[in-house]
């Protein structure tokens, strides 16, 4: 490996890393100006979210999720479709996994019983990512807008189901019946992490593996880097489309499973956990490469639950995270067009020194 | 029917409509200068609920609803300078930096109302004048509702006539569309491309930011985090549905505001609808119009795409 080529490896994380700082220090100046003590946050974030077996094993539960959120959202934002929609897919998994769980909880064995409630929740996501996938190439119509609108309906629509035909009749809130203790996911051997951590890893190594080994991911990288192209090479763009955005709704809705089965035990209603806009930020800062996904989820679930424990322990707002995650992504637009400056200043002294 | 006699209700759902179209209209208008421009801002959501926050915190602190709106008109012109710095200047991705808009926007204002109010809802007592316009507000039914409203009504009615004038009957306008459809050819004829966008995408975010502030100032009365629920977006689906015309932008609000204003107005006749589906119905009906309407709409032909001189 020479140096350019080590250099040009090194300059996503250096400049992924550098972007986090930057959201860290704005973070600090905010927390400052409200008369807040931003050391003695951080402190707290990280002394519990990673100097404790509880942080940890908590951040690796929440990790599941946003791994297989990650692993949907990186087929359709290769292949450039724009799928915003992963809440509500999400929660429309989730809500028939909710459903589905608890009727086949203790008629049939565990495995079958946990697999068929993970696939209701895949069917449930993907029932809600084929309208917008099948508006966009019949009607022409943007999947941002019509995937973010799903999201809205699909909050009110679950909330309703399990209000009214979903709803258990045993108790007063609106939620599904409860998937007893003993038929939820269960740990992995050793751990108090469920197996939900190696469905989620999983998914993003088929993700890579589909990216890297098939033609169908290939199809679906050129469909992202150039559509035209994709056209001209004879591939049928529509179908294409829609299979990026089914799959990747598809993955939405087995995290909405993952949830219900490995953590909750059942739908609520109202219940919106948002993985959407934080797993859009996590595929991004990874650059869209799979395997960065890892760590970065890993982060992300680090900071979701931090931003429970500063709210619990520091008095800071939960809404805090997002706004780190905002200026993330701000800053990791900026960072971009730094890294294409800097490549583009390089280029031009190539011919001078022959090459570096 | 309850004991709600009909002609008032009529007028009250019909006065709730025309208040709920107010920011969808505000904010679809400034997109629809955004957009002639090129510039395809998905920031709007997070734009208007800082226009809301800051429209609440000022009037709430000078009791002073004019100055609250002030203060929202000059957050969203900031957002709109941050974003046309980040689109134009730096030729960042659009569709990301909308979304981290979004998300900066919602996260920063639902942090800052809960570090300043902690868990309660302070509650604004600030109103605006109500102007009735003679003989016309006595005609039964709608002339209460259409002819006795809040003056910031009227005058944003009156943007719809002003921005449809300047769109396509002044210099500007033109120059706007041109750096909106071709650049390299409005560059060529010695339009300012970059001062153009700045001035349009400034335009888009005081819009949304005065939109935001009318919701929170003169429309609720209190501040609530997430309050927009996706009224950014359907903003933005209004400006394609209206075709970047701002007579049909303005049809497209009033449909959309007399959806929202449904659900409080058959819950006050009682009529048992579940409260979920009327929620929905905006949501949905704005798919549903999208589809009958809109389909493969041209698009202003440099929309999203950044300008950058002497490259094509």
């Amino acid at each position: 490996m020479n140096r350019r080529s080590f250099v040009s490896a090194i300059t996503p994380v250096i400049s992924s890393g550098l972007v986090i700082a930057a959201a860290f220090l704005v973070g600090a100046i905010l927390l400052s100006l409200l008369g807040k003590n931003p050391l003695q946050a951080y402190h707290v974030l990280i002394s519990r979210g990673l100097g404790s077996s509880f942080g940890v094993s908590e951040t690796l539960i929440k990790m599941a999720p946003l791994l297989i959120v990650s692993a949907g959202l990186l087929i359709a934002l290769k292949a450039s479709v724009w799928n915003i929609g992963v809440d509500g897919q999400f929660l429309v998994g989730a809500c028939l996994a909710g459903v589905v769980a608890p009727k086949l909880a203790g008629a049939i064995p565990l495995v079958p019983m946990l697999f068929i409630s993970a696939l209701a929740g895949v069917l449930g996501g993907m029932l809600w990512g084929v309208i917008p996938a099948l508006l966009k190439v019949r009607y022409g119509l943007n999947e941002i807008i019509t995937t973010i609108m799903m999201n809205y309906v699909a909050v009110y629509l679950t909330s309703w189901l399990v209000k009214g035909p979903f709803k258990d009749p045993q108790v007063v809130p609106p939620q599904t019946a409860v998937v007893p203790e003993a038929f939820r996911l269960p740990p992995i051997p050793f751990t108090p992490v469920h197996i939900g951590l190696l469905v989620g890893l999983i998914a993003v190594l088929v993700v890579y593996l589909l990216f890297r080994n098939t033609t169908f991911g290939f199809k679906l990288w050129v469909l992202g880097q150039n559509p035209r192209t994709a056209i001209h090479a004879g591939m049928r763009v529509s179908r294409l489309t829609v299979l990026a955005l089914l799959l990747s709704a598809g993955f939405a809705g087995l995290a909405g499973a993952n949830d219900v089965l490995g953590v909750k035990g059942m739908f609520q209603g109202e219940w919106n956990p948002g993985y959407g806009l934080t797993g859009f930020a996590l595929v991004f800062l990874a650059r869209l490469d799979s395997l960065w996904v890892v760590p970065f989820a890993y982060f992300f679930s680090f900071l979701l639950l931090g931003g429970e424990i500063m709210a619990r322990s520091a008095n800071i707002p939960v809404y805090f995270v997002d706004v780190l995650e905002g200026l993330m992504l701000v800053f990791f637009a900026v960072g971009v067009y730094l890294e294409r400056t800097l490549a583009e200043r390089d280029r031009r002294r190539v011919p001078a020194t022959q090459g570096g | 029917m309850s004991a709600v006699p009909l002609e008032g209700f009529t007028t009250a759902l019909l006065s709730a409509a025309l208040i709920a179209a107010v920011p969808l209209l505000l904010a679809a208008l400034g997109e629809t200068f955004a957009e002639q421009a090129g510039l395809l801002n998905l920031g709007l959501e997070g734009m208007m609920l800082t226009g809301a926050f800051a429209g609440f915190f000022v009037a709430l602190n000078t009791n002073s609803a004019y100055a609250g709106l002030a203060a929202g008109l000059g957050a969203g012109v900031l957002w709109g300078l941050l974003f046309g710095f980040l689109a134009i200047s730096l030729r960042v991705d659009q569709v990301i930096l909308g979304l981290a808009i979004t998300i900066l926007g919602a996260g920063l204002t639902g942090f800052l109302f809960r570090s300043l109010y902690g868990a309660r809802f302070p509650t604004l007592d600030v109103s605006l004048p109500k102007v009735a316009i003679p003989l016309l507000a006595e005609v039964p039914i709608v002339g209460p509702a259409l002819f006795r409203q809040q003056v910031v009504v009227y005058l944003t009615w009156a943007l719809v006539v002003v921005s449809s004038f300047v769109l396509s009957r002044t210099r500007f306008g033109l120059e706007l569309r041109a750096v909106g459809e071709h650049p390299f050819a409005a560059d060529a004829a010695g339009v300012k491309v970059f001062r153009i966008r700045y001035l349009a995408i400034a335009i888009g975010g005081a819009m949304a930011g005065l939109a935001g502030a009318f919701l929170s100032v003169a429309d609720l009365n209190f501040f609530v985090p997430g309050m927009t629920v996706g009224q950014g977006f359907i903003a933005i689906a209004i400006t394609m549905l209206g075709k970047w015309k701002p007579g049909r932008v303005f049809v497209g609000a009033l449909l959309f505001g007399s959806l929202r204003s449904l659900a409080t107005g058959l819950q006050v006749v009682g009529v048992a609808v579940q409260p979920e589906f009327i929620l929905m119905l905006p949501y949905l009906g704005l798919i549903v119009a999208l589809v009958l309407l809109a389909g493969r709409t041209a698009l202003p032909g440099a929309l999203a795409i950044p300008y950058e001189r002497g490259r094509r």
